[in-house]
């Protein structure tokens, strides 16, 4: 227990050390309240957007679209990683192309990926899906084929089919390293969903992040890079308690 | 003729860097009903590739290895396996561990064969613990349960013990006799533990390494339950010890 407030108190330490910098720098006039507005106008703004319901609105609609990009990721980088990771032809079939593909920074699909589909819903959940489909495809992969071969030999001893082989062995063996590729492609998928509203969208909270510099509110520009960090916090957050419970097998000594 | 191991002639060779490595040359051996079987040999002579080619995990290139008359093919229920290490799925508990050769059996037989089995290998308290909250030594039983739920009439053992402290070691020896009298099955093992082999065998199979040949077939004429301290027990030893040093006080260095 005193172990776990030691923990808190030194992840707060940083964050509350900027805050101190911050409040000391603006209110001391050592830097122009128009390049770094002060945390209470900041504060303000937040409470005043949040009673008002435009940041929620803003975040909720981004959300939506990673909800549908990611699933489709996530169905579609599992299901091509699983068949990568046990067949090595399929591998070698797909390996030249994904890796090729993957080298494409993800602002770079934009332009042609609004020339398709315009600035509406679909340009957005294809940026996400992009996005976040290499890192699952890539963990996936690396998972399925690591998967010890003692125990696959465990797996013939006892006749398992090879659907049981991939239930009983492949997966659960993968499991852990597909969870680091969900993590890491839900980080990139909300980078690019918020860069991709930057570029071209009309709602979302990269669309307001934009919209507010275009107007100079900065601290809207500032409510709303808070507002997709802590997204990005509760949705790290959520992954790793799936995770947990996903694989109760590890972290029991 | 029943439930009786037969290997005639048998070879198995390894690719090697482009070349043939012979492992495996002319193995002649029958194992009856219900024998205890160690083969002892030096790391690399091709022990453990007998005994996968038994469990039907590698097959042979020349000869015969059939069981109770039939070609052994592939893996099949009729044997079972231990090796060095554990082999525990880690994600399943250590009672969905044993079902999982339990696949044709109703829920209710799976539980009961699985509780049976703990109970024997005194790990009835650990059904649901997973094996990383278990010592190698209580692993290594898990193990042994899990082989020898299916009821298999071989039991292939492949350096079980290797891996595991003095202490656990013998313990499990002695486990591994009392399970043998329980379950009437054939035991066939391999190991390097010269006592391990005397204590445990009714036959013990001398194999030379590169290629592995068998050198010599010793039955060990002692009671069923022995006594490491006998002077029998120290006579067997020291015959299998010679069968590994004699050829290398031959060597020209040792002559000098």
């Amino acid at each position: 227990m005193k172990n776990k407030i030691e923990n808190i108190l030194l992840m707060m330490m940083l964050p509350v050390i900027v805050f101190i910098a911050w409040h000391y720098v603006t209110t001391t006039g050592k830097v122009p309240t128009l390049i770094l507005p002060t945390i209470k106008s900041v504060w303000e703004t937040i409470l005043f957007q949040l009673t008002k319901g435009t940041l929620l609105k803003d975040l909720g609609i981004s959300l939506m679209r990673i909800v549908k990009g990611y699933s489709l990721a996530l169905f579609f980088g599992i299901a091509l990683g699983v068949l990568m990771g046990m067949s090595e032809r399929v591998n070698k079939f797909f390996i030249l192309t994904c890796t090729s593909v993957r080298q494409i920074p993800m602002m770079a699909w934009v332009p042609l990926l609004v020339m398709w589909f315009g600035i509406g819903e679909e340009s957005k959940v294809s940026v996400i899906f992009l996005a976040s489909y290499f890192p699952i495809l890539v963990n996936t992969i690396s998972g399925i084929s690591s998967t010890d071969s003692k125990l696959l030999e465990v797996g013939r001893m006892y006749q398992l089919n090879k659907w049981e082989m991939f239930t009983k062995i492949y997966l659960p063996s993968a499991i852990p390293s597909i969870f680091v590729g969900l993590k890491l492609g839900l980080g990139t998928a909300w980078m690019a969903v918020v860069g991709a509203e930057m570029i071209a969208a009309s709602s979302g909270i990269g669309f307001r992040i934009n919209d507010a510099r275009s107007l100079m509110q900065y601290p809207i520009v500032f409510c709303g890079m808070a507002g997709i960090a802590v997204t990005g916090v509760l949705m790290d957050g959520l992954l790793s308690i799936i995770t947990k419970a996903c694989t109760p097998w590890q972290n029991r000594k | 003729m029943l439930n009786e191991l037969v290997i005639k002639n048998l070879s198995k060779s390894f690719p090697v860097n482009g070349e043939k490595v012979s492992v495996l040359e002319n193995i002649n051996l029958s194992i009856k009903d219900g024998e205890f079987v160690v083969i002892v040999g030096h790391s690399g002579c091709g022990k453990s590739t007998l005994l996968k080619i038994i469990a039907g995990l590698e097959t042979q290139e020349e000869g015969i290895c059939n069981l109770n008359g039939k070609a052994i093919t592939r893996p099949g229920f009729d044997r079972g396996m231990i090796f060095q290490e554990h082999r525990l799925f880690p994600w399943l508990t250590i009672g969905k561990n044993i079902q999982v050769g339990l696949g044709n059996h109703s829920k209710g037989e799976k539980e009961k064969i699985t509780n049976q089995y703990l109970d024997m290998v005194k790990l009835s308290d650990f059904k649901h613990a997973y094996p990383s909250q278990l010592s190698g030594g209580m692993s290594q039983r898990a193990a042994i349960a899990r082989a020898l739920a299916p009821r298999p009439e071989i039991l292939l053992l492949d350096e079980p013990f290797g891996a595991l402290d003095a202490l656990t070691k013998v313990e499990l020896q002695e486990e591994i006799l009392k399970i043998r009298t329980q379950e009437k099955s054939t035991m066939i093992m391999v190991t390097h533990d010269i006592d391990e082999a005397v204590f445990l065998a009714d036959r013990v199979v001398v194999m030379s390494s590169r290629p592995g040949k068998i050198k010599d077939i010793i039955s060990i004429e002692l009671d069923t339950v022995r006594n490491r301290g006998n002077s029998d027990f120290a006579w067997y030893k020291s015959k299998i010890y010679h069968y590994f040093f004699e050829s290398r006080e031959k060597t020209p260095e040792f002559i000098i």
